[in-house]
């Protein structure tokens, strides 16, 4: 795992802590950047951690390039590589629409209010979530889980 | 004892009333999952990161029990700064933090997920009364330094919190078997089951034997020296009923009967009987939660009769009930401020022939407010404060001759307890904390109603032992400095300087009973429990903690301990903390694991001190216990589901080592825990 990648227990137990809970075969994609070497590489280390069980469901991954956000349509949960400023208002506007919960390390990707959820784990886990980003794409967290992370 | 099925009964009905415990919706196991380290309520009540609390704390995890050589909780408590824990008997334990231990050791509130298990009657805890089998315990939770201002009287010096695993956790059974020497043996079963898809069911049992320690020459020895019998059963059921609503209800039946010292330190057999009956609802919203319960205690006491000197009474039995009433909302204020507000009734009562009336009670409301702010990124402070509103009373016909008019049970007074502290992140250079308060410690209803013949001395009228309503609670000032900073990424110091300051320490009387004439029906004298004076402690401590490679993990600390004492000598009071708190001491425990293979060393060491005891007259005296390096090691191996282990106790065979005037013996123990 690269210094920038997700850290992908972490982030399918943050998943797990959703009101109402998500459960069953829950789909997810990974947004990566075609051609983004850095970006490529973290999608391909999230795919290689699967199965990933995340609660009570399970993830059914999926690639889905950033200039392509049209294929998140059903998709619950995305994992938001690092690198994607330049389409971070469209993943926002994806996330509002279809209630996606987004879930990145890039804690930039939080503090402009695109993505919901920012992991870092080093030197220890910080969870940043923005209060903005999950309003929008009505994503509840249970109260115990919001008074231990940090919201923006 | 009432039926069960009443008790369970009274309590639901009662579970209508608005009420609260602590957040225990909160789902430990995954919390801590997902933070990487655990997390704790038993601070502020609400949901913390240990690493980020406003007070000195120290969880122990699932993980850390199961390696423990320790075979109880107080075992798994004695190696950490700052706590005096004192066997002093086979089945009786005693649990001080930041001096002044003492037998029946007041000032320490100890919970099961959020509910009381400290015992009223006498103001004290019964390790061996808790109901909680080790192997179901998921973190025990410690907090030195008074918490009043959260969990009310009796959280004085600090809490001890044991949260068990979640019943919803799934299909599991955990079976575990010990024996070794002297007589010991213990049996377990836990198991969750689920009832549903989101219900879940824990039910688990317990089982003890184990023989006395043998007295030396030079102490009064127990008219009944039967060991320890130990039989425990408790069940959970939790539910999830819709998003965000968490209900619990749970029950429990526990027997103890084991040989203790009392206050006084005569040696006399005590006999426990303990249901416990309570239900507690948390709902999430999106704003905070809201948290409601209600539990009821019952207790059964039964004293073994004491003929030792001038010492003399009959076997009495008590009975203790109380019900608690609590109800609390967290409240989110702006990003990640938190306000906690809180509302409790507790009713308290003793019924028994040894005391002023069939009937002694008091009924405390309380209100409380926490306010957590984190006005940085690196700053937060915390406040916390609480009022108690204490009545007492009394039911039923005084008792003649008496050492109290009726009208003195007829009292109220109001108590206020505050925390306050300030964490200050400081980067790579670590984090400061300061934090003090004020808590308070209520008179137990012994110390309040106490009235006791005690037998006839030649040429004196009757003589009565009694307690007295015009205690005051006793009052704990604590203050605090720490300051923690990893030395390396495998490596954290944390250091700390304590104060604490107890007014109007309540205790029985010493070696000469001071006798005062009665005329309220009849002549008597009285010879009473009394306000013994105060003391100080004062002290620093240094812990560290560490890993080396992947296989080996290790933690010491010292603690040095002063202890002043304003209180009257042995002669007028059984309280000595000045002699009976080490100064120094030191532990080391060192875990080491390879494959199926692991082993626990546990190194203690106890400075010299003097503790309370009767000699064979049955006088109190102080008598030295020897300064103590004791050895505690642990080996076991993991055959598929089957742990097989190894315990030896006290290798080094110190006499010294549980603190207790009674000299500690070496043993080994075997044991197997099968999890499926």
């Amino acid at each position: 795992m690269g210094a920038s990648d997700l850290n992908i227990p972490v982030a399918t137990r943050v998943i797990s802590f959703v009101q109402p809970a998500l459960s069953g075969s829950i789909p997810a994609a990974i947004i990566y950047e075609p051609g983004n070497a850095a970006s490529e590489a973290e999608a391909a280390s999230i795919e290689r951690a699967g199965p990933l069980v995340a609660g009570k469901g399970s993830l059914r991954l999926k690639r889905v390039a950033a200039n392509a956000l049209g294929q998140l349509a059903g998709v619950r949960v995305a994992f938001v590589t690092s690198g994607l400023r330049d389409v971070g208002a469209q993943i926002a506007a994806a996330s509002a629409r279809q209630s996606i919960l987004t879930i990145t390390s890039d804690l930039s990707c939080v503090q402009a209010a695109h993505c919901v959820v920012a992991i870092s784990t080093a030197p220890r886990v910080q969870i940043t979530v923005s209060r903005a980003a999950s309003k929008a794409a009505n994503i509840q967290f249970g109260s115990a889980f919001l008074m231990l992370v940090k919201e923006i | 004892m009432r039926s069960f099925a009443r008790v369970t009964c009274l309590s639901l009905a009662a579970g209508l009333l608005p009420s609260a415990a602590l957040a225990q919706s909160v789902d430990y196991q995954a919390l801590q999952d997902t933070m990487g380290e655990p997390v704790t309520t038993s601070v502020t009540g609400k949901p913390q990161r240990a690493s980020e609390t406003p007070a000195s704390i120290e969880i122990i995890t699932r993980d850390q029990i199961a390696r423990s050589p320790a075979h109880d909780v107080p075992g798994l408590l004695k190696t950490y700064a700052g706590l005096d824990v004192n066997r002093w008997l086979a089945g009786q334990s005693d649990v001080a933090v930041r001096g002044g231990v003492q037998t029946y050791n007041p000032r320490l509130l100890v919970l099961v997920n959020g509910r009381q298990v400290y015992v009223d009657h006498y103001g004290m805890t019964d390790w061996n009364l808790l109901g909680v089998q080790l192997e179901e315990i998921q973190q025990i939770e410690l907090v030195r330094g008074p918490a009043t201002a959260l969990f009310g009287f009796n959280a004085a010096s600090a809490v001890v919190n044991i949260i068990t695993v979640s019943a919803t956790q799934g299909r599991s059974l955990v079976a575990a078997g010990e024996a070794g020497g002297r007589g010991y043996n213990r049996l377990s079963a836990v198991t969750t089951l689920p009832l549903g898809r989101d219900v879940g069911l824990r039910v688990s049992a317990g089982h003890q034997r184990e023989h006395e320690l043998r007295f030396p020459s030079n102490q009064a020895p127990a008219s009944d020296s039967r060991g320890v019998k130990r039989d425990e059963a408790d069940a959970t059921i939790e539910a999830s009923p819709g998003v965000g609503t968490h209900l619990t209800v749970n029950g429990g039946y526990s027997t103890n009967e084991q040989l203790e010292l009392l206050p006084t330190q005569v040696p006399t057999r005590q006999r426990y009987e303990a249901m416990v009956a309570g239900v507690r609802a948390d709902q999430d919203t999106n704003w905070g939660s809201l948290t409601g319960g209600v539990y009821a205690n019952w207790l059964d006491v039964h004293f073994g009769a004491v003929h030792s000197g001038v010492t003399n009474f009959e076997a009495e039995q008590l009975k203790n009930r109380i019900i608690v009433a609590h109800g609390a909302a967290l409240i989110r204020v702006g990003l990640n401020d938190v306000l906690r507000l809180g509302v409790e009734y507790r009713n308290n009562r003793l019924d028994g022939d040894a005391l002023f009336t069939p009937r002694v009670d008091y009924g405390v409301w309380s209100g409380s407010a926490m306010l957590d702010l984190h006005p940085t990124d690196g700053v937060a402070f915390t406040v916390a404060g609480r009022l108690d509103r204490l009545s007492l009373g009394t039911a039923g016909a005084m008792r003649l001759p008496a050492a109290n008019e009726m009208g003195d049970y007829d009292r109220r007074f109001v108590r206020a307890s505050f925390n306050a502290a300030a964490l200050f992140q400081l980067g790579t250079a670590g984090q400061l904390r300061i934090n003090g308060g004020l808590g308070y410690q209520i008179p137990s209803l012994i110390d309040l109603g106490l009235r006791i013949p005690l037998a006839p001395m030649p040429g004196l009228p009757q003589v009565i032992l009694a307690g007295s309503p015009a205690f005051d609670p006793v009052a704990v000032w604590s203050g605090e400095i720490g300051y923690t900073k990893p030395l390396s990424d495998k490596i954290k110091l944390d250091v700390g300087l304590f104060y604490t300051k107890t007014n109007n320490a309540i205790a029985s009387p010493g070696v000469n009973l001071t006798l005062t004439p009665s005329m309220i029906g009849g002549f008597s004298l009285v010879t009473r429990f009394v306000d013994a004076g105060r003391f100080r402690t004062a002290g620093a401590q240094v812990s560290l903690a560490g890993t080396m490679g992947a296989r080996l993990d290790w933690r010491a600390n010292y603690t040095f301990t002063d202890t002043h004492q304003e209180i009257q000598p042995i002669d007028v009071v059984a309280l000595a903390p000045r002699d009976t708190t080490a100064r120094h001491k030191v532990n080391a425990e060192i875990g080491y694991h390879r494959d199926r293979w692991f082993a626990t060393t546990v190194l203690r060491y106890t400075s010299a001190t003097r503790q309370l005891s009767d000699d064979p007259l049955g006088q109190l005296a102080l008598f030295k216990v020897k300064s103590a390096l004791a050895w505690d090691q642990k080996i076991g191996v993991q055959f598929g589901r089957a742990t097989l282990s190894v315990t030896g106790e006290n290798i080094t065979g110190a006499s010294g080592a549980t603190g207790s005037p009674i000299p500690a013996d070496r043993r080994f123990l075997f044991g197997v825990k099968l999890g499926l």
